[in-house]
């Protein structure tokens, strides 16, 4: 019997938008920016709102759907019930840790401590390898496009200047 | 690309924040080559070259040396129309002067190097390098005046002569002998890249078609 306010099944049903809700705002922009489609710039304005609202709103929806599990818990007996509400509320657990992450960048390997070396030192590239290089104030450096193609982003100080080579 | 300080999303190819507290800003492009790294390395005995990370490398997740020629396979995205003359895949070398967008397909430049063209309303030289493969690209104008460049025959080094004062000039672009000696020519940023992803960038960009010498 469901006596009581709020009534269970709007509880329950609370419960599931809210995870919904959590689930959208940090899964949308993933699947909107996944790599090798092409995107819209108005799909990338729409993924950059969510992603600057997804730590907000995913906190809030978390607290409030944790509630809404106190309640219900104590409400029921039945095991399996007990599951569902498990079930619901990982994922919006989990999406509210990532959106505290830079997970759009984890399949690129920025390099946090690049290190360099002298040409006779250099035997990891062939001489027919393309690099790119720069050239500042006197000071010369190749990036190995092998290397580039896996860590996409390197920063650098060269000649004075700071610098993001970017692949 | 997305900063730490601001949280700015950057586009790669343009250096330009396009959503976040810094969207309009645009890093400054700095001059770069694309060179194989024999011909670099004789050009710069004193530079220094990235290292592999120890850990990356000894996981082999490195691409393999042959992998230009496996990217070949590897499924285009772009929501730009194509030429129907060119293969998606096919290796451009792009050149942005003046606000006009141009790419020469890195075959027509292997077998016509020089390439004397006019780009933007400036006349610009591509030339390749000794390996083949290194792409230069410079406006061909010294104090004003259009030089028109023929190339030396094949030896272990660039060298190209302007018909208008028969100096020498090499592959950096600096005169080497003649009257022109020491002078440089001004160099204009490459990139090298596939025709799909030029296209999507430099929507208007034109084809160099081999032979359609201006």
């Amino acid at each position: 019997m469901s006596i009581g306010f709020p009534g269970r099944k709007t509880a329950w049903l609370t419960l599931l938008v809210v995870t919904l809700i959590g689930l959208a705002i940090v899964l949308a922009p993933v699947w909107i920016i996944q790599p090798f489609k092409p995107q819209s710039p108005r799909g990338l304005a729409w993924s950059y709102v969510m992603r600057s609202w997804s730590p907000l709103v995913t906190i809030v929806c978390s607290l409030l759907a944790l509630a809404l599990l106190v309640y219900l818990w104590r409400g029921t007996r039945r095991w399996w019930r007990k599951a569902a509400l498990v079930a619901i509320i990982l994922p919006l657990l989990a999406v509210t840790w990532l959106a505290r992450q830079n997970h759009f960048e984890w399949m690129f390997h920025p390099l946090p401590n690049a290190a360099y070396a002298r040409l006779p030192e250099a035997g990891f590239v062939a001489d027919a390898d393309m690099v790119m290089t720069i050239r500042n104030k006197g000071e010369a450096v190749a990036y190995p496009i092998r290397l580039m193609a896996y860590h996409h982003v390197v920063q650098d100080t060269v000649g004075g200047t700071p610098v993001v080579a970017t692949y | 690309m997305r900063d730490e300080e601001t949280g700015s999303w950057w586009q790669q190819v343009t250096g330009e924040a396009i959503f976040g507290p810094l969207k309009g800003q645009r890093l400054t492009p700095v001059i770069h080559d694309e060179l194989t790294f024999g011909l670099w390395k004789r050009e710069e005995p004193a530079g220094r070259v990235l290292r592999p990370d120890t850990n990356v490398e000894a996981a082999g997740e490195y691409a393999p040396a042959d992998w230009e020629a496996r990217m070949q396979k590897v499924r285009v995205t772009t929501a730009q129309i194509l030429d129907a003359s060119l293969k998606p895949r096919t290796l451009v070398v792009g050149v942005v002067s003046h606000g006009a967008a141009k790419a020469y397909p890195l075959d027509a430049l292997l077998k016509q190097s020089p390439v004397l063209d006019d780009v933007g309303g400036v006349p610009i030289i591509l030339v390749v390098g000794t390996d083949q493969r290194s792409v230069r690209a410079y406006e061909r104008l010294v104090d004003g005046r259009k030089l028109e460049f023929f190339a030396r025959p094949p030896s272990s080094e660039v060298r190209l002569v302007d018909a208008e004062t028969g100096s020498e000039w090499d592959f950096t672009g600096k005169g080497i002998s003649g009257a022109l000696s020491g002078r440089q020519l001004k160099k204009i940023p490459v990139l090298n890249d596939y025709w799909f992803d030029w296209k999507t960038y430099n929507p208007s960009s034109t084809v160099y078609e081999l032979g359609a010498r201006q």
